[in-house]
């Protein structure tokens, strides 16, 4: 019975394999070992630095591995749902701190706010532990925080008999840019649809992206003052070639810098550490200055953007999760991080950390005058269909812009309140 | 659902019910083995059956009945959710921009359907009349083409009207047209729409061509004969035998198109994304958008389920014509 013989071999294969398959998710081995699976975004450590942590974590931790993962940022809200509603979701996520606030909502975030002080979330930066909070409770736990500058190259400033330390307001920066933009050269490379910059511009001039009144939110591109902010975006951008109808993800503006015809670009100063690493020409010619609001006493408004680590409460390790928070968190690595990354250290007695670092000085100038999307969970439906983006597009290649802000608004207005 | 599954039924089914009684073989039942040999059958196609409905019937059910419920991402998360009734269709049919979109739907159909028809059967007829070599060649573009990953297709679509980088902007401006230097074409709603529908109906042509060709070639030759003795001109041909010979093979490729081109979406959802505004938003593309950006998957599915309605409603037209048709032809 040649047959039956192969048939029974062939179950005891599929038994053995199937077993093999399950075996990895009941990570509590025989050895007493328990894996932290964790999801970290794209650019948010570094390869080195996430080596040197994880077996720093291991050695004190010796029943904890650790197991991370990098997910990148396009069509992440989406990944996270679907890990949230799922049963075997990941013990650590780190969520982007506009969208964390649909998160907390949602009730499948495990509630941390009794561990809050072992995680010293007394002088958390409110940037990252507002939006990780819900109906006073805490699911979010501040993680890192940045905003952009401009980098810029001091070569060709020097060629060009420009001085970056004398732009302090908004004209110089367009007669210095205008100026740069001769020849083969970009005075600035900014790509159409870079909306954090352009909420800069808006709330410079005052105005705002939505505002709310009586409970309910309406997009507010609308208003003179945001009218005006998209105008300065419209003169400001037409110092280069930086595309109109895409980000700076599309082509990635690092590596755009990179090539050399660009003199300045808008980014977070870790932006600079990926340009000398696509030409290593340029190292040493990079440098920064905050962006320049319209008095030359308070610098360009920005948008602070970070993230915050959320534990689901599906998940399988929460208290390991928990412990994997506290080391990332806590001064030795958030300190390393911010020197690594030029980040924000998530803690306000942190911000010594990175004084010596030209990029964070420069950060931390602009950060004075940091500011928030509009926190509220509708929010993250906004720049899941993003009509900013269009708007700007749409602007910038000919359009009346009153009559597409007031598109533009309408349509955020309907996204932000597509849940009630 | 697979582009493919519609690919395979390239054969004109036969509309006529088949009214004979039909004859069943005496069987000759040995007395034990009788049951479980009637049993075995069933047995065997029972795994590919319960596949099919598991991945087929459960999540269709399961959308109606999200549809009926208010479900969000609280929902979805907890697993529990109330039922609502009709509140959600109730929603969505009051909604004007719900109906922007089924307009927008029918028009992007009804242009995508026309025009693949129509380059279709000219290919069809001019493959017919060339020679050999010339006929293996198109038809091997044709299967080419065809054979191109929607993805890869739509991603070359994509960089072709790239607004730095695009052959479109580069042949445009070369050709002295410059005010196409580093125009984007994807900002604007209608130049977006336009070049979709290209898309779209450069990837159906080849099905649709290769059907009706191979149709073509089982027209009896002596009809043509006897039409040209007559004194018949190429269109009255085309109009008085071809088009009646094939008529079947016609309205056959006719609904695979408008099913086809109605749930278009992963070529939208690539390009696009429904945008520039609303601008390429099909049925599929409102109930993704719906579903998933803003966390509405109770709206979402009830916009599915209203696009497989308003999708069967016209099909039941074309079926119901082509049944009178048949009807009227015996």
């Amino acid at each position: 019975m040649k047959y039956r013989l192969l048939a029974g071999g062939s179950v005891l294969v599929l038994a053995a394999a199937l077993s093999a398959c399950s075996s990895p998710s009941d990570s509590a081995g025989g050895d007493g070992r328990t894996t932290v699976d964790v999801w970290l975004m794209r650019d948010s450590v570094s390869d080195a630095f996430q080596k040197e942590f994880t077996a720093d974590f291991e050695k004190r931790h010796p029943t904890i591995d650790v197991k991370v993962q990098i997910q990148e940022w396009d069509g992440i809200g989406q990944k996270v749902t679907a890990a949230l509603a799922g049963n075997d979701a990941p013990d650590v996520i780190e969520v982007g701190n506009t969208q964390v606030a649909q998160f907390a909502q949602s009730g499948g975030l495990l509630d941390l706010t009794d561990r809050t002080d072992e995680l010293n979330g007394e002088d958390w930066l409110s940037g990252l532990a507002e939006p990780g909070a819900y109906e006073g409770r805490q699911y979010g736990i501040p993680y890192y925080a940045a905003n952009r500058v401009v980098v810029y190259r001091t070569d060709l400033f020097e060629q060009a008999g420009v001085d970056a330390a004398a732009i302090r307001t908004r004209e110089q920066w367009t007669d210095a840019t205008a100026q740069l933009d001769k020849g083969g050269t970009q005075g600035i490379y900014l790509p159409g649809q870079m909306w954090y910059t352009l909420a800069g511009f808006i709330w410079d001039e005052g105005g705002d992206l939505a505002a709310e009144s009586g409970g309910t939110w309406s997009g507010a591109l609308d208003t003179p003052e945001a009218l005006r902010g998209m105008a300065f975006y419209k003169e400001l951008q037409a110092l280069g070639k930086g595309p109109k109808d895409s980000d700076e993800d599309d082509p990635p503006q690092a590596e755009v810098m990179a090539q050399g015809q660009a003199a300045q670009i808008i980014s977070t100063p870790g932006g600079a550490n990926v340009v000398v690493e696509k030409n290593p020409g340029l190292k040493g010619k990079l440098a920064f200055f905050p962006i320049p609001g319209k008095t030359a006493d308070t610098p360009g408004a920005v948008f602070t953007g970070g993230s915050d680590l959320v534990v689901p409460a599906a998940a399988g390790h929460p208290e390991e999760a928990v412990t994997f928070i506290k080391e990332l968190t806590g001064d030795t690595w958030q300190k390393k991080l911010a020197v690594a990354m030029s980040y924000v250290p998530n803690r306000t007695s942190l911000a010594s950390a990175v004084a010596g670092d030209p990029g964070a000085a420069a950060m931390a100038a602009g950060a004075a005058n940091g500011r928030a999307t509009p926190n509220t969970p509708g929010w993250a439906a906004v720049e899941a269909e993003n009509p900013i983006k269009d708007y700007m597009t749409a602007v910038l290649t000919g359009g009346d812009p009153e009559k597409e802000a007031a598109q533009a608004s309408q349509d955020i207005t309907r996204a932000m309140n597509a849940d009630s | 659902m697979p582009v493919a599954e519609k690919r395979t039924a390239a054969r004109a089914p036969r509309w006529r019910p088949d009214t004979r009684p039909t004859a069943r073989p005496a069987r000759p039942a040995g007395a034990g083995g009788r049951r479980a040999s009637r049993l075995w059958p069933y047995a065997l196609v029972a795994p590919a059956v319960g596949g099919m409905l598991y991945l087929l019937v459960y999540p269709l059910a399961r959308a109606v009945l999200i549809s009926l419920q208010d479900f969000r991402l609280r929902q979805l998360i907890s697993g529990d959710a109330e039922f609502v009734g009709l509140r959600n269709y109730r929603t969505l049919l009051s909604d004007p921009r719900f109906w922007e979109v089924v307009q927008r739907t029918f028009l992007f159909m009804a242009l995508n359907v026309f025009l693949i028809m129509v380059i279709a059967t000219l290919v069809a007829l001019m493959v017919e009349r060339l020679r050999r070599i010339g006929r293996t060649v198109v038809l091997c573009s044709l299967v080419l083409a065809w054979a191109m990953p929607v993805v890869a297709a739509t991603t070359v679509f994509q960089w072709l009207f790239h607004s730095e980088f695009g052959i479109v902007n580069q042949t445009l401006t070369s050709l002295g047209l410059t005010s196409f230097d580093r125009y984007p074409w994807f900002a604007n709603g209608t130049a977006s729409f336009v070049i979709l529908v290209t898309l779209i109906v450069w990837q159906s042509v080849p099905f649709a061509a290769i059907t009706l060709y191979s149709a073509l070639t089982t027209v009896p030759l002596e009809l043509y004969e006897s039409a040209r003795l007559d004194g018949a001109g190429a269109g009255r041909i085309f109009r008085s035998v071809t088009f009646p010979v094939l008529r079947p093979i016609f309205l056959l490729v006719l609904s695979l198109e408008v099913i086809w081109t109605f749930k278009a979406f992963v070529q939208i959802w690539v390009m696009t994304r429904g945008g520039p505004g609303d601008a390429t938003t099909i049925l599929p593309v409102y109930a993704v958008q719906t579903a998933l950006s803003s966390q509405r998957y109770d709206l979402g599915s009830a916009a599915s389920m209203i696009t497989v309605v308003l999708m069967s409603g016209v099909l039941v037209l074309y079926f119901r014509q082509m049944f009178r048709q048949e009807d009227e032809s015996r």
